[in-house]
């Protein structure tokens, strides 16, 4: 079955450098090779009209039209991380985390990381996502990232990097737990013979970990905000809060009222002690952020501050989410922790800064050039793959407002096996797993695996051709 | 519960209640069809009637042809109450609130809309087995919720939804079907198509059960009797009529007792002017005006529950009673 396939030239995760199958693929290679390529396109073609029927679709953000509702394209072919090297990630996962949460508390508290010169105020507080109206609010227990997808790589060496910190609303959850389901109804004869780490208990700790934010009731009523049915993530979000058994509610159906948050109800008005939204901060509360926006609660943030609802995550957290700002997350980590980050950044470059900026400019050809508060693989130049009038537009961008780009070099994320037109193609791969922060920390085994369905491309969004596979984490021993 | 939700469930239920129904018209027209001189539109402009859409039909179709009118009640999609814009509108619904109904009504809904809409090897199928496939859906998405949705509030609004829609279509179909086969209202009893008269009642899904319930034979009387006021048949007017009363209780049983209020003097009122009479006096005071009142009456109650559930509160706890609040959903 891989006879013809070609590793890539940077780090492939079914195969080595010599095109020999790595040590844990062996068995799943040959489990692979039992069911032959035919089958696999069949199946492959059955669990994307499975995925539709069992709703797994999302709207593009331009048009509520249904003729585009479609399905986040997935690939078959699992992708697999050993059991030992997961649980370095996850540790390091939990210390980046815990840094950044220590971060936004000191920004918005006492500021010393400021004070003691590590990270440029301007740098803070020029951020899209810095709000000074929370400075000095303490949020329930402290902490202010309850839920976070940080998004892995691995360069062409196999090394784990972190690419982007995804602090505020963080989606693809619903696809990493439907993924799952799907694999094992289409593909049960690649589970045989081996233990994957089940992920079905994602929605328990997720409930848990709600509920941990409101102490001040035994029984608290957590709900699920969202901006309504025409967003794109609506699937994930009834997705979440049907697995939680919790209730959906949009903007409309909330009002506040004397320090609280009620939600409107056939049976009169009901109190909300947490609030899992999917909105941004700008959206959350017409009185204090955005005056246009239609889909928060106007009173929100009045009852924040005064203690008597909690939002996961925090009013705030974005600050930590920009670009620029997570060039300077092992300096945190050095700061608050006294520890070595585990996961290492991806090299970056600061055009805020006049050197790295000379330097950027310079070797625009060679880099990746992001815009800080865009997300979604937009805003971005790809160098290597840039003609010479893309370059000089994006030099003049970076020359008119340099606080909004950093770069970093072209990397060779590592390749997986992927069906790509009939057949198996090495397409790059990156990783988001998701941390929940409670009482405890908890990290999803495995996460949502963005593949690049383009042959060539380096972009994984589902905005510009990315799809999805499982994730596995296998015991380091396999049978 | 929220009131989105609520109004969620009620057109979830209206509209496959709705679809199932003109699956159910259509399919036995066209079987009824085959027994017609050919080019005759006998069965099937009475359909477009009893949908309530005669206008929009006529200026779609001026030719009013046997196929127009498949098309119209079928995939027209200027039609609003076509099927395949019933399913698309109650999917549409359920994917507003997926969370509170169950993954098996969800599928079950989501799959029939993708059928509809996608499937090329659906509409390749014979007309008949098209409906047929399309009635059964809709009925096994019935059984699905009977099956696995807890007897809450969702519970009480779906089946509000769907025997208000179903009482609607019963006593439009005898209202369309009744005159037109009688000669004249006077002449009740009169003479008899057999054939047409099993048409009615397979249309109004009604044949099996009423064979058994009377033993005599078909006569005009029975059959309004059996369809307006049999207390056991489940598609009866005044079988609905208990259950939306039944269901309108349990939902208002929450709030405070007292005198009754608009909408459940209306409910009441409906209920019993439906169970006691007798199916004379009904035809005697002149059936077509009954049932008229009857739809009157439906579309006021409808009014009420949208004004009372579905228009979201606005008052603001301290304007309210001080407990309500801690009512649990």
């Amino acid at each position: 079955m891989f006879t013809a396939y070609k590793p890539s030239k940077g780090y492939d995760e079914y195969f080595s450098g010599s095109a020999e199958p790595r040590e844990a693929l062996q068995p799943l290679i040959s489990s692979l090779g039992t069911l032959g390529i035919e089958e696999l396109n069949r199946n492959h073609a059955a669990a994307g009209m499975l995925l539709k029927r069992l709703g797994a679709t999302f709207r593009l953000n331009d048009s509520g039209d249904k003729g585009t509702e479609r399905i986040l394209p997935f690939d078959p072919l699992p992708r697999l991380i050993r059991t030992g090297e997961w649980q370095t990630l996850e540790r390091g996962l939990i210390q980046r985390l815990e840094a950044i949460d220590l971060f936004l508390a000191d920004v918005y508290g006492d500021q010393r990381i400021l004070h003691d010169g590590v990270i440029p105020r301007e740098d803070v507080e020029s951020s899209q996502g810095w709000r000074p109206q929370l400075q000095g609010f303490k949020p329930p227990l402290g902490k202010w990232c309850h839920i976070s997808g940080l998004d892995l790589i691995r360069d062409g060496a196999g090394t784990w990097r972190v690419l982007e910190d995804n602090l505020r609303c963080p989606s693809g959850v619903a696809y990493f737990l439907e993924n799952r389901r799907v694999m094992k109804r289409m593909f049960p004869s690649l589970f045989s013979g081996r233990t994957v780490q089940p992920i079905d208990d994602y929605p328990s700790h997720l409930l848990q970990t709600l509920r941990e934010l409101a102490p001040w009731t035994n029984q608290p009523k957590v709900v699920l905000l969202t901006p309504g049915v025409f967003n794109s993530a609506y699937f994930e979000h009834s997705y979440l809060a049907q697995q939680m058994g919790i209730q959906l509610v949009e903007g409309r159906d909330l009002v506040c009222e004397g320090d609280r948050v009620w939600m409107r109800s056939t049976a009169g008005l009901e109190a909300v002690d947490v609030i899992y939204r999917r909105i941004d901060d700008d959206f959350l509360d017409p009185a204090v952020f955005r005056s246009d926006s239609m889909l928060g609660v106007r009173g929100l943030m009045a009852a924040y501050a005064a203690g008597r609802v909690a939002i996961a995550n925090a009013p705030g957290s974005g600050v930590a989410d920009d670009k620029l700002i997570y060039a300077y997350v092992p300096e945190m980590i050095r700061y608050y922790l006294a520890e070595e980050p585990i996961i290492e950044n991806v090299p970056t470059y600061l055009c805020s800064r006049a050197d790295d900026r000379a330097y950027v400019l310079a070797h625009l050809k060679d880099l990746v050039v992001k815009s800080v508060a865009e997300a979604g693989g937009y805003g971005m130049l790809i160098g290597p793959h840039a003609d010479q009038a893309e370059i000089l537009e994006f030099a003049a961008k970076i020359e008119a407002d340099p606080r909004n780009f950093i770069a970093q070099p072209t990397l060779d994320l590592s390749t997986v096996p992927s069906l790509s037109q009939g057949e198996l193609y090495p397409c790059h791969v990156d990783l988001r797993p998701y941390v929940l922060r409670g009482k405890g920390a908890w990290v999803s085994p495995g996460g949502l695996t963005r593949v690049a369905l383009r042959r060539g491309s380096l972009v994984v969004n589902s905005s510009q051709g990315g799809g999805c596979k499982d994730t596995w984490i296998v015991e380091d021993s396999p049978c | 519960m929220l009131s989105r939700v609520a109004d969620s469930l009620y057109w979830i239920n209206r509209n496959v209640e709705r679809a199932e129904n003109i699956s159910r018209f259509v399919e036995v027209s066209e079987a009824m069809a085959l027994d017609c001189p050919p080019g005759s539109a006998e069965p099937w402009l009475p359909l477009i009637d009893a949908c309530g859409d005669r206008e929009l039909f006529d200026t779609l179709y001026p030719q009013g042809t046997p196929e127009d009118v498949v098309r119209f009640l079928v995939k027209e999609p200027k039609n609003p109450s076509c099927i395949v814009n019933c399913i698309a509108i109650a999917r549409e619904n359920a994917r507003q609130i997926r969370e509170v109904i169950t993954t098996e009504m969800w599928e079950q809904i989501n799959d029939l809309h993708w059928t509809l809409q996608e499937s090329d090897a659906f509409w390749q199928l014979q007309p008949q087995e098209q409906l047929r496939e399309i009635r059964r859906a809709c009925q096994l998405f019935y059984g699905v919720t009977d099956a696995t949705l807890s007897r809450d509030l969702s519970w009480q609004f779906s089946r509000l939804g769907r025997l208000i829609e179903r009482a609607d279509k019963t006593t439009r179909i005898l209202d369309v079907k009744y005159f037109l086969l009688l000669p004249s209202p006077e002449e009740v009893g009169g003479v008899l198509d057999e054939l047409q008269w099993i048409s009615l009642l397979r249309t109004a899904g009604a044949y099996q059960m009423f064979r058994q319930a009377q033993q005599q034979g078909i006569t005009p009387r029975a059959v309004a009797a059996f369809l307006l006021l049999d207390p056991i048949f489940p598609r009866s007017v005044r079988y609905c009529l208990e259950g939306i009363s039944k269901a309108l209780g349990v939902i208002r049983s929450s709030a405070v007792p007292g005198p009754p209020d608009d909408l459940e003097c209306l409910s009441g009122l409906m209920l019993a002017s439906w169970s006691f009479v007798r199916i004379d006096d009904l035809i005697g005071q002149g059936l077509h005006e009954a049932i008229d009142h009857f739809q009157s009456d439906l579309n006021r109650l409808h009014g009420l529950i949208h004004d009372r559930y579905f228009v979201m509160p606005t008052q603001s706890p301290s304007e309210s009673s001080s407990d309500l609040a801690c009512v649990p959903a």
